[in-house]
């Protein structure tokens, strides 16, 4: 299995365990951000606080208007936040102009300059920033337009490149620098969707090979989960969870990250809680399902407590009629990568079960469903998670 | 497919559509070819020939005294309408694009109310404006001064100027600066090095309607200056209507400095008019 945790295996291959020790104790710090706009009627960051090592690939993913673009701003300067402090390599940055970072931020439309080449483009921050020679910055650029395999294009104006080479020069421009750490505001939103993997997939390989921080903001879930050593969650300028893509997908701390995460989406019942001794079982007005593995003293809900019902699609299954825990009719069914999705509809709740291709009919509508018992979430009325 | 068969399929609100198309568009042509035409063919005749009975194009015994003559006469006036066009050009642009970049991308109180007090400026019928700016003139030691030329046409070019940057900064994705300084520059660096240069097109059109305004208008000019002080090529213009030999207009005469004082801004507008089409644009390139 791929080892998630990054920072072991990278530092026994590429830093030696001296220079790890004069490294301050984490290579970004963000404490207690917060950010208002409007004289403050609009909270759009509110207590903010993450560590970030060098090497780590961070994703802030959330739905739009969440605050994580907001966040972004205020580590590059862009913005300057209300309370709270940004630490770059031991520095304390909050305040300081953006040019004063060391900081690359890649945007989400391209913001190449029109009015210069490619190469221009790429040379300004050492043109503004360093006193290279001539030679140098032509070598620096070189090199930087072969790695991005953008070299044919340093002649031409931005506007002549397809959108995919635009975003290179973007990175290209940033990855000159040899910046502290690379912010990416969702650089590729706005590329269709086959460029859009293959562009993931060499951001990835492009951190591995220059290990630094990069903190890429998106609203996709499936961006965040394929790039992140460390996926950051945010609802309502919040911090919701920081975890690995594993944790985040299969221990979400709370309904919104179960129902974020995951496609289709995390079926949700509702239903209160029965305890029966040491038995606990959850009832719905369409179903009850004991719980394996737990026991009514080492639970966290009390009998007839109200509690939301989560299982991922993957942990359903569709048996015949009468055969499984309950029965429901089939609405549609539709074909998602190597699995079908089939949506069905108990009660007045909806749901989705994937299955392996072609192995459901839906000749017959009504069929039976049953549960992986043990992957069963619990989360409370405030929807916090609890089992 | 034939054209035949295309023709075919028009409908009769289609030809009636064509037909209303076209017809007001040659009577637009017209409107404007005709004047023209007559003013230049009027323009290379000698005197007997503006009297002629008979109506020709074509002036039989063609001449270009009336341009030669035109010349001499308005020759120091045309330095002046240079001098005041120029000077029009340059405090409008160091005055509106720095205000137009404040309005587009800064927030100061009263931002809202000031920009509309601006554009009702341009409302205001200037002609009101004529006597209190000659009377201020006086007092402050600028008539018949350049300066007072200028300053009297800003009243005019600066809030146009304001009004027009303003939109096309607007346009301008922020980003653009923001990525400037977070590659190095400061917000003043970022203002030069990339706003600038992309401002080109609107910088144009500003620089092309002020010189227009500067070099074409009449009221202002023939107000705060009189004939010892800088006065304009087309107030020179006027003079020759009163002017020629006591009874009769000069009209050969008046058709060649009409021309020889509408060259420059039509030169102008040529080197000019894809810069003033891509500021007028709907969309930002």
């Amino acid at each position: 299995m791929y080892q998630w945790d990054m920072s072991s295996s990278r530092d026994s291959q590429e830093i030696s365990p001296a220079e790890q020790t004069q490294e301050p104790a984490h290579y970004i710090d963000i404490n207690g951000l917060r950010k208002t706009f409007s004289n403050g009627t609009v909270v759009a960051v509110d207590d903010f606080n993450l560590d970030i090592e060098e090497d780590e690939f961070v994703v802030f993913l959330g739905p739009s208007g969440c605050g994580k673009t907001t966040t972004l701003r205020c580590i590059s300067g862009l913005e300057l936040p209300d309370e709270g402090e940004v630490i770059l390599n031991g520095r304390d940055v909050t305040f300081d102009k953006p040019k004063d970072r060391d900081l690359a931020f890649v945007f989400q439309n391209i913001t190449l300059f029109p009015h210069m080449t490619v190469r221009e483009n790429i040379r300004f921050g050492l043109d503004m920033k360093t006193d290279l020679s001539k030679d140098e910055k032509k070598r620096k650029v070189e090199e930087t337009a072969e790695l991005l395999d953008i070299a044919e294009t340093l002649d031409r104006q931005p506007t002549a490149l397809s959108g995919g080479q635009q975003q290179r020069v973007s990175i290209g421009r940033a990855m000159v620098m040899e910046p502290t750490a690379f912010l990416l505001d969702e650089p590729f939103a706005n590329l269709d969707a086959n460029l859009r993997d293959r562009m993931q997939t060499e951001i990835k390989r492009l951190q591995r090979e220059l290990g630094k921080s990069m903190i890429f903001v998106t609203h996709d879930q499936e961006e965040a989960m394929t790039l992140g050593d460390k996926i950051v969650i945010m609802e309502d300028g919040e911090i919701q969870q920081v975890g690995t893509p594993y944790e985040i997908y299969n221990q979400p701390k709370n309904l919104f990250i179960a129902k974020f995460i995951g496609s289709p989406s995390t079926n949700i019942f509702e239903g209160t809680a029965k305890i029966n001794g040491e038995e606990i079982y959850i009832e719905t007005d369409d179903f009850e399902v004991r719980l394996p593995n737990v026991r009514a003293s080492e639970f966290a809900a009390s009998n007839g407590d109200m509690v939301f019902l989560g299982i991922r699609p993957e942990y359903m299954h569709v048996v015949p009629k009468s055969e499984g825990i309950f029965n429901a009719e089939i609405d549609v069914k539709e074909l998602h990568g190597e699995h079908d999705a089939i949506y069905f509809t108990v009660g007045e709740t909806p749901f989705t079960v994937t299955e392996p291709q072609g192995q459901v009919q839906d000749t017959e509508r009504v069929k039976g469903v049953d549960f992986d018992t043990d992957k069963i979430w619990l989360f409370n009325e405030r929807e916090e998670r609890i089992h | 497919m034939s054209t035949a068969s295309r023709r075919a399929q028009l409908s009769v609100s289609d030809i009636l559509y064509k037909l209303l198309f076209y017809s007001t568009l040659g009577m637009f042509l017209l409107m404007v070819l005709v004047p023209l035409i007559l003013v230049i063919s009027a323009s290379f005749r000698p005197l007997v020939e503006i009297y002629a009975t008979d109506v020709y194009l074509i002036p039989k015994e063609p001449t270009i005294q009336p341009w030669i003559d035109g010349y001499e006469d308005l020759k120091p006036n045309l330095l002046n309408s240079l001098y005041i066009a120029t000077g029009t050009v340059t405090i409008a642009l160091v005055v509106a694009i720095p205000g137009a970049y404040a309005y587009a991308r800064t927030s100061f109180p009263w931002k809202k109310p000031l920009f509309y007090i601006i554009i009702l400026s341009l409302l205001f019928p200037h002609v009101l404006l004529v006597i209190p700016i000659t009377d201020l003139w006086y007092d402050f030691g600028l008539y018949n001064t350049l300066p007072g030329v200028w300053l009297g046409h800003q009243t005019f070019v600066v809030p146009f100027a304001i009004w027009i940057m303003r939109d096309f900064f607007q346009k301008m994705p922020s980003n653009l600066e923001e990525a400037a300084q977070i590659y190095g520059c400061t917000q003043w660096s970022a203002f030069v090095r990339v706003v600038l240069p992309l401002a080109k097109p609107a910088i144009i059109a500003v620089l092309f309607l002020a010189f227009l305004n500067g070099w074409n208008d009449f009221l202002f000019a023939n107000m705060v200056t009189d004939s010892r002080g800088p006065q304009p090529a087309v107030v020179q213009l006027y003079q020759t209507i009163n002017g020629g030999s006591g009874e009769a207009t000069d009209w050969q005469l008046l058709m060649s400095e009409s021309l020889i004082i509408g060259l420059p801004p039509v030169t102008l507008y040529l080197f000019a008019r894809r810069y003033i089409s891509e500021a007028f644009a709907v969309s930002a390139s």
